[in-house]
């Protein structure tokens, strides 16, 4: 684990690209004239006949992707999150997760998008997508990845390539520090205990894995044995790791850049009161929207909504107080 | 399956059948769409589209995607007269764990697209189309896209990215009936111009206010305007289509919300609504009363039929009727094959040739190679093995089988076995030989005697009234039994052709009307005819129907 190297996810998932697109000859990769951005355009350079750019279209991105996907292929189709869950739900639902080609569930199509949550910063409120994981996770057929680091996303990037089905990966905006070694294996539905600990529990996903991380480090000084997970897989979610969580450490605060409403808090909360209920701690943007920040600002604008480590700390020892 | 035009105009009839059945099992769905793309989708499923219903994922199989799919039934119906169920799965549509879901849905064999979500099936296509492009395939793509559909701006980012990519082997059909769920298309959202009046009929007059086509070449697109009701314009529009390299095509199908069924025709109520059961017998009865207009072109000026054929094509006859005389089998003579192959060009109207020649299995090669559609034999210059081969090898040709028998002929024995298979009887009501005879009136008497054999030996095809047919006797030919109605002098002979044709159809549709009254009053007395007659309320139907069934004293 080398903390400080700050890398970028977009690169990470260029780079995963094209080794799938090596890999796998069925691979295409479409874009909405933000390949530059998202770096998918590096695909195309490699495999020129297999890369599309449809213009400034979501709907038709999308229907074109599952069209392809019908025809055998595995798109990949990609832009920024607000444009995708965002604007074309209508033609993910029906056009991707409802067909069930010969009795398979969805089609093959891969929506990865960049700019999810708060952390897209200066583009400010209208550009954050905060309840994409709470659409995706709706519609059935679908899986919904939130990687925490570059590694994640280049072997996620990999394990969809091979693996059939539609799937949602979201990226954030800016460069993430390293949470998982290079041996890290990611499986759909298998939730990855980051740092053990048996007093209390934090559940993150994405950029809020790393504050996790930060914040079991500040319980630790001060006596208190925090366990991590990065729940990555948001859809399916790991019922098992969190029912063991639940079980040993009695409670669980889980953290996301995401409406606090439908997303990775809903979905850990709606697991474990079925399995082992505790009580849990959800923190995330707080039905509300977002604002422009600059780059260096993205941190105070997470922290005004709670989104920090101390705040996981803090939630954490007051969750613990109260069941003790 | 590479039908002829009769073979497919049989299955979109029993196509359009399955629809009624359907809808009225459901208890609800959209016959009205249905109707408007049937012609489309049989000359797809039955001439042109590769395909095999018992490998439904075969890989080199071109591809149809209805995007405007609330025209499920019409869809479903198709593809169960394709081979791809049995007819009576169409009773379970829209019923729970049914594979013939409310829209088109991937859980049905054959189906490539789950439709419903209107304006997406064309982005969908695309996706398909270069899928195929990759990996080199020739398969094409049809898809079928609706009026209404095309308010959703999804249909236009599509329509660039079709021509960005050059999707040659892409076909749209549009299939331009005029009615969305509310209302006329042009009054929610005109693809032409503003609908001044009520009256659809506006639209139809004036070419020059159609503005779809104009929006489609702006696009990037290549444009092909045709009637989509006529078998011979699709197939024909079909064909360029295939030819066109570089650009992907689309064919403008002007059609009729309802088509066939006079009460739902141009009708906005029957976009998404259930025929009821006591009514469908008289569905079905319209529907196996479909007719045709064939001008007989000898009857106008022998030194220039080219000029005949043009005026036939102007004037919206269904055949061209030809009469083939070779100075033998009768006195008289008039042009052979070489004059067809010349003629062929000048319209896509299908050629109804009616060969009164000696040996006429010498020469069947050469009247199919120079362009016909039908070919009629006489039986009085046939037998059992020389009809047989030319049965067969007009059928594996693509080309409709007739038989024709001289007033004083009965269908010979030895033709009964072929009955089932024919696509044409010619019942002559004059002595073959010459134009402009009177009707011999016997001939009602002989229809009399042969439609029980021909119900008996299971005939599917069309009786063709052929001789003397005026506007005083059409009617009566039409009671008769006869579905196609050959006009000599009556119409060719007539200054103004299309003035003739209109007057044809007109009272031949009284006729029909007349027979559709009588099964209501036969089936359920004056309240069902009352009934009936309420379902007519585009036009001036109601009040010509009403009439009729006063005239009948059924009310």
């Amino acid at each position: 684990m080398s903390e400080n190297i700050m890398t970028d996810m977009r690169s990470a998932y260029s780079k995963a690209l094209i080794d799938a697109g090596k890999e796998f000859p069925d691979v295409v990769v479409l874009g909405a004239d933000t390949t530059d951005s998202l770096k998918t355009s590096g695909f195309g350079k490699a495999f020129p006949d297999r890369f599309f750019n449809v213009g400034i279209a979501e709907g038709n991105l999308v229907s074109i992707s599952a069209g392809m996907a019908a025809s055998g292929k595995t798109s990949f189709a990609s832009t920024y999150a607000i444009f995708l869950p965002g604007r074309a739900v209508d033609q993910i639902r029906n056009g991707i997760a409802y067909p069930t080609p010969q009795g398979r569930r969805g089609l093959n199509v891969k929506l990865v998008v960049s700019h999810g949550g708060l952390s897209v910063g200066p583009d400010g409120g209208s550009h954050q997508q905060i309840e994409d994981i709470a659409i995706m996770r709706v519609i059935p057929n679908f899986r919904v990845f939130i990687p925490a680091d570059t590694l994640a996303v280049s072997k996620l990037t990999h394990l969809m390539a091979k693996e059939y089905g539609p799937f949602y990966m979201r990226m954030a905006r800016p460069k993430t520090a390293l949470v998982h070694s290079e041996s890290q294996e990611f499986q759909s539905g298998k939730g990855i205990l980051v740092r053990d600990g048996s007093d209390c529990t934090i559940a993150a996903c994405g950029i809020t894995v790393k504050m996790a991380l930060e914040a079991a480090e500040q319980l630790h000084q001060e006596g208190i044995s925090c366990r991590v997970l990065d729940m990555f897989s948001v859809k399916p979610i790991d019922g098992i790791i969190l029912e063991k969580a639940a079980r040993e450490t009695g409670h669980i605060i889980t953290c996301e850049e995401h409406n606090i409403l439908g997303g990775l808090g809903s979905a850990i909360s709606e697991s474990v009161s079925e399995s082992y209920p505790v009580p849990i701690k959800r923190i995330g943007v707080q039905d509300a929207f977002g604002e422009s920040a600059r780059d260096d600002e993205i941190p105070h604008l997470l922290e005004k909504h709670g989104i920090t480590s101390f705040n996981m700390a803090k939630q954490a020892k007051k969750l613990r107080n109260h069941t003790q | 399956m590479g039908l002829n035009y009769y073979q497919i105009k049989k299955n979109v009839q029993s196509a359009r059948k399955l629809v009624i059945r359907a809808t009225n099992a459901a208890g609800s769905g959209h016959p009205g769409g249905s109707f408007s793309m049937a012609e489309i989708l049989g000359c797809l499923f039955y001439k042109h589209m590769r395909y095999d219903p018992k490998n439904p994922n075969w890989e080199e199989r071109d591809r149809l995607v209805l995007s405007k799919g609330h025209a499920a039934p019409g869809l479903y119906s198709s593809m169960a007269v394709a081979g791809y169920f049995p007819d009576h799965e169409l009773d379970t549509l829209r019923k729970l764990g049914s594979r013939l879901q409310g829209h088109p849905d991937l859980k049905c064999p054959g189906v490539e697209f789950c439709g419903g979500s209107l304006g997406t099936g064309l982005s969908y296509s695309i996706g398909i189309a270069l899928a195929g492009k990759i990996d080199c395939k020739d398969h094409r793509i049809y898809t079928i896209i609706g009026d209404g559909e095309s308010d959703e701006g999804q249909i236009w980012e599509a329509a660039m990215t079709a021509a960005k990519y050059k999707t040659d082997n892409l076909t749209v059909f549009l299939d331009r009936n005029f009615i969305q769920q509310d209302s006329y298309t042009e009054k929610i959202m005109p693809l032409d111009e503003n609908l001044l009046g009520d009256d659809l009929a506006e639209m139809w007059k004036d070419a020059s206010r159609w503005k779809t086509g104009d929006k489609w070449r702006a696009f990037g697109w290549n444009v092909i305007e045709i009637d989509g009701h006529r078998i011979e314009q699709i197939d024909a529009a079909i064909k360029k289509a295939k030819s066109t390299k570089n650009i992907p095509t689309i064919i403008i199908s002007r059609t009729i919300k309802g088509k066939a069924v006079e009460h739902m025709e141009d009708n906005p109520q029957w976009h998404g609504k259930a025929p009821s059961s006591d009514v469908m017998p008289m569905i079905y009865a319209e529907l196996e009363s479909q007719f045709m207009i064939a001008p007989s072109i000898i009857a106008g000026d022998m030194t220039n039929l080219e000029n005949e054929v043009k005026r036939c094509a102007t004037g919206r006859a269904d055949y061209i009727h030809l009469d083939v005389m070779d100075g033998k089998f009768v006195p008289n003579k008039t042009f052979d094959y070489i004059k067809i192959k010349e003629l062929r060009p000048l319209t896509v109207i299908p050629f109804d040739t009616h060969l009164m020649i000696d040996e006429p299995v010498k020469y069947i090669r050469e009247y199919a190679d120079a362009g016909s559609d039908i070919i009629t034999v006489h039986a009085e210059v046939c037998e059992e093995s020389s009809f047989g081969e030319i049965h067969d090898w007009l059928k594996q040709n693509q080309v409709g089988v007739g038989l024709a028998i001289n007033p004083d002929t009965e269908i010979p024995k030895w033709a009964y076995k072929f009955i089932p298979s024919l696509d044409q009887l010619i019942v002559m009501s004059v002595v073959p030989g010459k134009s402009g005879q009177k009707y011999i009136e016997s001939t009602h008497e002989k229809m009399r005697r042969i439609i029980p054999i021909l119900t008996e030996q299971k005939f599917a095809g069309c009786i063709e009234a052929d001789g003397g047919v005026t506007l005083e006797n059409v009617s009566a030919c039409f009671a008769d039994g006869a579905r196609a109605f050959v006009g000599g002098s009556a119409i060719i002979g007539k200054q103004d052709v299309r003035d003739a044709i209109r007057e044809f159809r007109g009272i031949i549709l009284q006729e029909r009307r007349k027979l559709l009254l009588e099964k209501a009053n036969n089936l359920g007395g004056a309240e069902l005819v009352k009934k009936w007659i309420e379902l007519h309320v585009i036009g001036q139907k109601q009040e010509q129907i009403k009439k009729i069934a006063e005239e009948a004293r059924y009310i």
